[in-house]
């Protein structure tokens, strides 16, 4: 699986990252420390894309059973190992998450759930009666059983890129398109923006959705957006919210777990998020478009009578904010990481949908370690780029 | 009937807007967020016996006008919060007295939200106790009371002189007033406001008010920092020749001028046709306020394919009152203190308790950050007001900072609705427009 950078070795060897987001600031940040030379590109600012406007779940408790399960218990820790080294900072909360389940059908969908989660070695703890409203003091009376996935917690997806930005080592060249590469014997070997052509020994693209436009057969990577709300501050009496609430339907709405009757062009699955400031953060929708500037009364408020269905306490409380955000969603529901054809010394990391938060520090990681010919850390061999058939599009 | 407009706003604009639309024969709504229509300006008293004197021009301009409202078709909606136009294109309002949120699809939708109040950031100024003198006086019309204790009046503008004026006339004139521009009425300023003589009658009228109390303004003299003390307000004043002085007060009123609102006030493209009126347009205050909710009136009419006339009369009053609004303000200094000497605490986003430190930090380092990653990660317009407040200020601090490239003031503030926070118990009540899944 490691793919060596087949270039002789200089000092320092170069790369230019494509795409600000957690991913390539992720990327940026390991390959910088082991030595390389690094630029990042970025259309926008840092943080611009799906990685802004994020839920901040570093979770495992919604995760598709198989690779992505395994990839994000692994994430997990990863995000612990960076914490414990001082490099995140206070910026991981750890905290379980709660899923709940309201009737007999969702108790059904929990419980098939809960098993793979299990055999994932996440630790769990099934609550019913009296340790379930023990437990989540917010969740309402119609909650019949509910999920506490341990071991996993939170990170704000932007302030994870501005603390890698902080730690520095490398420039970030902001309102900078990379509108193509140039090519010599098989190779790319430099970068071509409005402001000129720079020399590079690799790349990495980490564009999210602006991916797609450098890659040749489309289709792989298509908009999933997401409707989010922002609330006021709770009260100090307001009713325990010992982490995120996940309604049940998420898991279905998500595709995690399957369930009859879900229509693909828009679901609502439900998380309740309390965050360090008292607020919360309640979503979201997935939605197949790509107007990330609009959010919609209807969707709000269908979100809203769901969470208070699941924590009444909320309607004491107001919208301050509502924002959507587009994530780079494949046909596969699977990330897409590692080398492109097309060139011997491109590599790609997208498609994270709604896991980017979660996998991001880890997939940068791993992009280093490939990209340096190091052995890679983990398994990705299913999220291999040659599933789709990918190639370099001006390489063809 | 025919399709309706929408107005929000039930001040002079607003007013002024619905009554000549329901003349045209339109079928009209007109939303207020308070308990009765006259906007800031116009505020009504909740017990009409305790009511506070103002210019008597400006009184009977608004009866002559409500009046009309009155008679006229015009429906009247008050307690009704403008909430946005949603991304279908729907405008909602919450009904604060039903606590429902409302919609509507107007076929046109009339924006008459007033002026915003500036005050620009000086340490102490987040602490209770400190007000806008727009905010204070609004109160006092509510009311008809002064607030008791120690009063100071700081800042800029001709709102400091009303205000302070109509608390002298209640028997309890600020102890100081202070006015930041050393500029006194100048031979020029008369000349260029003598085709407008009642702010002249009107301002020699609150000079004499307060010259009779002994608390006339004190020009070339601001608030460097305010600060708690036993339960009261510790004020730093400097004055004309620079010398610090302290005054220990109850309550500080600021006003730094007046912007227009315009929070939520951007059309998407499948919305309704959308015109703004009155000083949420351009700040010019009631008389012309009036004479462009006819303007906006006439522009909604020539969109939905009505025949207008021409309004000569209003337009004459537009013009004058924007040569008058100029030569008014070319006396006072809206500037506010020089963000160089301010200390690192002080708070720029009220909201959030977000200080200059953080925004000087983020700025601190070589790299160029964007609007966006000061925003994001220092969370200036992230609360409540999505930036309504500190926005202004915090786009022109970071343009100090930098050469060439100053942020627009958009990129930080927020143009979402809901444009004011709604409780999630009036979300609920939308009928959802198809099964939940």
């Amino acid at each position: 699986m490691p793919h060596p950078a087949s270039s002789p070795p200089q000092s320092p060897r170069s790369v230019a990252i494509v795409g600000a987001g957690i991913v390539g600031m992720s990327a940026a940040h390991f390959l910088s420390r082991a030595g390389w030379q690094v630029t990042v590109y970025d259309a926008g600012a840092p943080a611009s894309g799906a990685t802004g406007s994020a839920d901040g779940a570093v979770s495992i408790a919604s995760k598709k059973p198989g690779p992505l399960m395994t990839l994000a218990v692994a994430a997990v820790r990863f995000y612990e190992h960076l914490t414990e080294t001082g490099i995140l900072g206070d910026e991981y909360l750890p905290r379980s998450t709660f899923v709940v389940a309201s009737d007999q059908e969702e108790l059904g969908v929990l419980e098939r759930h809960a098993s793979h989660l299990e055999a994932s070695g996440v630790s769990i703890r099934l609550l019913k009666g009296a340790a379930l409203t023990g437990a989540i003091g917010a969740a309402a009376p119609s909650a019949i059983a509910a999920v506490e996935v341990q071991g996993e917690g939170h990170a704000v997806g932007y302030r994870v890129v501005e603390r890698l930005r902080r730690l520095g080592g490398f420039p970030i060249r902001r309102n900078c398109r990379v509108s193509g590469f140039n090519f010599s014997k098989g190779r790319i070997v430099g970068v071509v923006t409005e402001d000129g052509v720079e020399p590079t020994d690799a790349v990495l693209l980490a564009t999210g959705l602006g991916s797609a436009s450098f890659l040749s057969g489309l289709g792989p990577i298509r908009p999933r957006k997401g409707q989010l709300i922002v609330t006021d501050r709770a009260g100090a009496d307001a009713p325990s919210f010992p982490g995120p609430l996940m309604s049940c339907r998420y898991l279905v709405s998500k595709g995690s777990q399957a369930a009859p009757g879900v229509t693909e062009s828009r679901s609502l699955g439900l998380v309740i998020d309390p965050l360090r400031t008292g607020q919360f953060l309640i979503g979201g929708s997935r939605e197949d478009r790509d107007d990330r500037e609009t959010t919609d009364a209807d969707v709000v408020a269908t979100l809203l009578r769901d969470a208070v269905e699941l924590a009444p306490s909320l309607a004491q409380l107001r919208v301050i904010r509502v924002f959507a955000g587009l994530r780079a969603a494949t046909s596969d529901g699977l990330p897409i990481v590692g080398r492109v054809g097309g060139a011997e010394n491109l590599w790609i990391a997208t498609g994270f949908e709604g896991d980017g938060i979660c996998l991001g520090p880890l997939m940068g990681r791993l992009c280093q370690q490939m990209i340096c010919g190091e052995p890679v850390a983990h398994d990705i061999s299913s999220l291999d780029a040659a599933r789709f058939g990918l190639s370099l599009a001006t390489a063809a | 009937m025919s399709a309706e407009v929408l107005v929000i706003g039930g001040g002079p604009a607003g007013a002024s807007a619905a009554l000549h639309l329901a003349r045209a024969g339109l079928h009209v709504t007109l939303c207020e967020q308070g308990p009765r229509l006259g906007g800031a300006l116009h505020r009504q008293p909740d017990d009409p016996a305790q009511r506070i004197r103002v210019p008597r021009a400006q009184s009977q301009r608004w009866r002559a006008l409500s009046t009309a409202l009155e008679a006229s078709s015009v429906q009247i909606l008050c307690r009704h919060m403008f909430a946005g136009i949603e991304g279908g294109g729907t405008v909602l309002l919450e009904d604060r007295a039903s606590g429902r949120l409302v919609t509507r699809r107007p076929a046109a939708l009339v924006l008459a939200l007033g002026a915003v109040e500036r005050v620009t950031p000086l340490p102490g100024w987040q602490l209770p106790g400190v007000t806008t003198v727009g905010g204070l006086q609004v109160m006092m019309k509510s009311t008809g009371q002064a607030p008791d204790g120690d009063v100071l009046v700081a800042g800029s503008g001709p709102l400091l002189l009303a205000l302070a004026a109509q608390m002298a006339a209640l028997g309890k004139a600020p102890v100081a007033v202070l006015e930041r521009s050393p500029k006194l009425v100048s031979p020029s300023v008369i000349a260029s406001l003598i085709t407008a003589p009642a702010y002249l009658r009107e301002a020699s009228h609150y000079l004499l008010a307060l010259a009779r109390a002994g608390a006339l303004p004190q020009h070339g003299t601001w608030v460097r920092a305010i600060s708690p003390r036993d339960g009261r307000l510790a004020v730093t004043i400097v004055d004309r020749h620079g010398r610090d002085r302290e005054l220990v007060v109850d309550r500080v009123a600021l006003h730094d001028g007046l912007l227009p609102n315009q929070n939520g006030t951007a059309a998407p493209s499948n919305g309704p046709f959308v015109v703004r009126a009155g000083d949420c347009r351009e700040v010019l205050g009631g008389v012309a306020a009036m004479a462009d909710g006819r303007h906006a009136a006439k522009a909604v009419l020539a969109h939905l394919g009505r025949s207008t006339e021409a309004e000569p009369s209003a337009t004459r009053v537009l013009s004058r009152e924007r040569r008058a609004q100029a030569a008014i303000n070319a006396l006072y200094d809206y500037s506010g203190a020089d963000p160089a000497w301010l200390p690192d605490e002080t708070v720029i986003c009220r909201c959030e308790g977000r200080t200059l430190g953080q925004l000087r930090d983020l700025l601190a380092s070589s790299d160029p950050v964007s609007a966006r990653e000061i925003k994001l990660n220092g969370r200036f317009g992230m609360g409540a007001c999505q930036g309504r407040f500190c926005a202004e200020w915090v786009a022109a601090f970071i343009a100090a900072q930098r050469d060439g490239e100053p942020p627009a003031v958009s990129e930080i503030i927020g143009s979402r609705w809901p444009v004011k926070p709604v409780p999630i118990s009036a979300f609920v009540t939308l009928p959802p427009s198809r099964p939940s899944e």
